[in-house]
């Protein structure tokens, strides 16, 4: 089996309303599956199928190999989830949460409380287990939440922003948890808002707008995509140009925007003769000095030597460069592209 | 198909969270304890000490024995004994005494053919006015016996229209009437019980099953346990199980403080009148079910529950027997469960009926409660 979760032409409706609109998604096993999309865009929807909470309207659902539909208790059995609200009893220690957890799911008896002894230490939360999860701090109940939804061994295990509103060591011990959990075997499907999140762990990303799936790539790839689309929007913008005499004041920002890319230098012995050798560089369209030694740039986006030659004359003018950026589309600005583009669409 | 382990969890989730809970639990047994406290001496209780005045304008024998009747009935509280007749008017009309009871000048005269004595009487509260009334009427059909004098009452409604007085002639009477009462001495307390009873059970069942079903559904807890390879009825029986279970001691409790504290008799004895509190309990538990199938949040919940339960509460015969109401309650009544659990409830407490008796009403109950499962499991879903 290559894919830990197939849909083919999932739709979800309410009356006349479109949740999920003839979804068709393959998630590699043993990966981790970044789910993007705006509020209401049909993320939970989608979810809601795959972890049999709701029936789809049409198409289908493979999820491990079982039919949604027809198989929903081998799916269930399949699956993990940590919801973004916690969804443990709040009165019931971790311990106990976690032992219900494993009954509801037929652990074996002789073997639940070792699982859930094991997995508290992998997540570190074994200290605590004693505790009632009400008196837990939130980083600790998403732990104990972990614990609880791993405790059946689920194949796939779906994370619903495990980490908002925790703090940033809180949620590095998280993500760690997240590779090691995929390096163990688990498909991870991680619905998040946080760009950073989902770039850094994710090896696949979808991107759904209202219902429908607008994007699909590694995170690498879809900001490669926007470079390359927004290359592809500059020559339309300049044969516009030339079709036209007039050209807006607002059509000629854009294409500035879109036709430069900003390059950042720290410079360990900044001074004027430097500065000048690179304000004379034909690629160079403006710059912007820092007295802290750095230089920001924007140089010419079709020009595959600009940042080569830049550099020359740096170096020329007897320049230290201590370290160079060049700023690329981020997940941020993928997600933002993918999603209006749609809204566009739905209002024309 | 029903998975012990996991219905076993239900119950034993309720139990550790009202252990650790103190105030969860004393507010679960305090709720019978206050309210068959504010319903048996609140609205049970007979009324007795209503303050009065006695103007005598007489004297004699018949006179002293009177005054000493009316001093001996617990229903009155004789404040004064004035010979004042405006006096006793205008202390009824301040609100001061409940009524005047006059005896006027001839009251001790052989002669007198006729007796007229007075009851001046603040009809503006009806509850009291109605008690003193009968009483007195009773007191003036006892004298007039043992006299065997002709004598009659007459009452004046003070604060309505003070000069209209209506006879209450020919207290003699030569009729003896002999009462059998066939459930014996049943006072307002005995009646009111065991519905009491049915509408405690019928208020925490259906506000539990709010908390249980619409609460946990609002955090969380519910989509959890719907992800397991567990189904509707295991997660929803479990839940019944726990709330019956707690819904149960909590009938036992009243049960035990309205003998305690009311001396309410059960006539059919205790085991009978529990299993009929079960079923009405397992019924509203359903109806919990059945209105919570739905909603998201508790909050919803109360706001869908509130015009079934209290609509059910004043029209299904718990204060009031449900011929006296109009024609259009008592139809309304018989389409609501808790008419049936309080007809059986009395049946058994006060009648000492046996469960074979009051089988139309279980018949009925158990209805109620079939369709409220089959309804509230059929609409329910995963959806959470």
């Amino acid at each position: 089996m290559k894919n830990a979760i197939e849909t083919k032409n999932l739709t979800k409706k309410y009356n006349n309303f479109t949740a999920v609109n003839s979804l068709n998604l393959d998630i590699p096993n043993h990966s981790i599956f970044g789910m993007l999309g705006p509020n209401g865009a049909g993320k939970t929807t989608t979810i809601k199928m795959l972890t049999c909470l709701i029936q789809p309207t049409f198409g289908q659902a493979i999820v491990g190999g079982y039919d949604v539909q027809k198989n929903p208790d081998e799916v269930r059995n399949l699956l993990g989830m940590v919801p973004q609200q916690v969804s443990l009893y709040k009165d019931l220690t971790v311990m106990e949460n976690s032992q219900l957890c494993a009954d509801y799911y037929g652990v074996p008896q002789d073997e639940r409380d070792s699982r859930i002894e094991d997995l508290m230490e992998l997540v570190d939360i074994k200290y605590a287990k004693d505790k009632r999860v009400g008196q837990l701090s939130g980083g600790q109940k998403q732990k104990a939440s972990l614990v609880a939804s791993l405790v059946h061994r689920p194949e796939i295990l779906f994370l619903d922003e495990p980490t908002i509103g925790l703090d940033p060591t809180t949620k590095r011990t998280l993500w760690d948890l997240i590779r090691e959990l995929n390096d163990s075997g688990h498909t991870i499907i991680l619905c998040s808002h946080d760009m950073h999140e989902v770039d850094m762990l994710c090896d696949n990303v979808g991107i759904i707008n209202t219902g429908n799936l607008v994007a699909y790539d590694t995170p690498q790839g879809l900001k490669d995509s926007l470079l390359e689309s927004n290359k592809i929007e500059m020559k339309e913008a300049l044969d516009k140009i030339s079709e036209e005499n007039e050209v807006s004041t607002s059509t000629k920002e854009d294409i500035e925007n879109l036709s430069l890319i900003k390059m950042s230098f720290l410079l360990k012995n900044q001074n004027d003769e430097i500065i000048d050798a690179i304000k004379k560089s034909s690629d160079v369209e403006s710059i912007e000095i820092d007295h802290n030694g750095r230089i920001n740039l924007r140089i010419d986006i079709f020009d595959d030597m600009a940042v080569q030659n830049v550099i020359n004359d740096i170096n020329s003018a007897g320049g230290i460069i201590k370290s160079i950026s060049t700023e690329e589309p981020s997940l941020e600005d993928v997600f933002i592209k993918a999603t209006s583009e749609v809204n566009e669409d739905d209002r024309a | 198909m029903i998975e012990p382990k996991k219905f076993w969890w239900m119950i034993k989730k309720e139990l550790i969270s009202l252990k650790r809970h103190p105030a969860r639990l004393v507010s679960i047994l305090a709720f019978p304890i206050i309210m068959i406290l504010l319903f048996g001496y609140g609205m049970g209780g007979e009324m007795t000490d209503l303050p009065i005045v006695v103007v005598s304008q007489s004297d004699g024998n018949l006179t002293d024995l009177t005054l000493d009747t009316i001093k001996n009935t617990e229903t009155y509280h004789v404040v004064e004994v004035i010979d004042d007749l405006d006096e006793g008017k205008s202390r009824v009309e301040s609100g001061d005494v409940k009524a005047a009871i006059i005896l006027p000048s001839d009251y001790d005269d052989d002669d007198s053919s006729q007796k007229g004595v007075t009851l001046y009487l603040d009809s503006s509260d009806q509850m009291a006015s109605q008690i003193i009334e009968s009483s007195t009427q009773g007191i003036f059909y006892r004298l007039s016996n043992m006299v065997a004098s002709q004598t009659s009452v007459s009452t004046e409604n003070a604060s309505v229209t003070p000069s209209i007085a209506h006879s209450l002639d020919n207290f003699k009477d030569d009729i003896s009437l002999h009462i059998n009462k066939i459930y014996g001495n049943i006072k307002y307390i005995d009646f009111l019980v065991p519905a009491i009873l049915g509408m405690t059970v019928m208020m925490s069942c259906m506000m539990g099953m709010g908390a249980t079903i619409a609460g946990e559904r609002e955090t969380g807890e519910l989509a959890r346990l719907f992800m397991t390879p567990t189904s509707v009825s295991t997660v929803i029986g479990g839940k019944i199980a726990a709330k019956l279970l707690i819904e149960l001691v909590r009938a036992l409790i009243l049960i035990f403080l309205a003998v305690l504290l009311f001396s309410v008799s059960i006539k059919g004895g205790f085991l009978q009148t529990f299993v009929v509190l079960v079923i009405g309990a397992l019924c509203f538990v359903g109806f919990g079910i059945m209105l919570s199938a739905r909603t998201s949040t508790q909050e919803d919940y109360a706001q869908i529950s509130l015009p079934f339960s209290m609509p059910m509460m004043f029209v299904s015969g718990v204060f009031y027997p449900i011929e006296t109401m109009p024609w259009i309650l008592q139809k309304i009544a018989y389409i609501f469960p808790l008419t049936y659990l309080n007809d059986a409830m009395r049946g058994i407490m006060l009648k000492g009926q046996s469960l074979g008796d009051v089988w139309a009403d279980l018949v009925v109950l158990l209805g109620f409660t079939i369709l409220f499962f089959i309804i509230g499991v059929k609409r329910f879903n995963r959806d959470v």
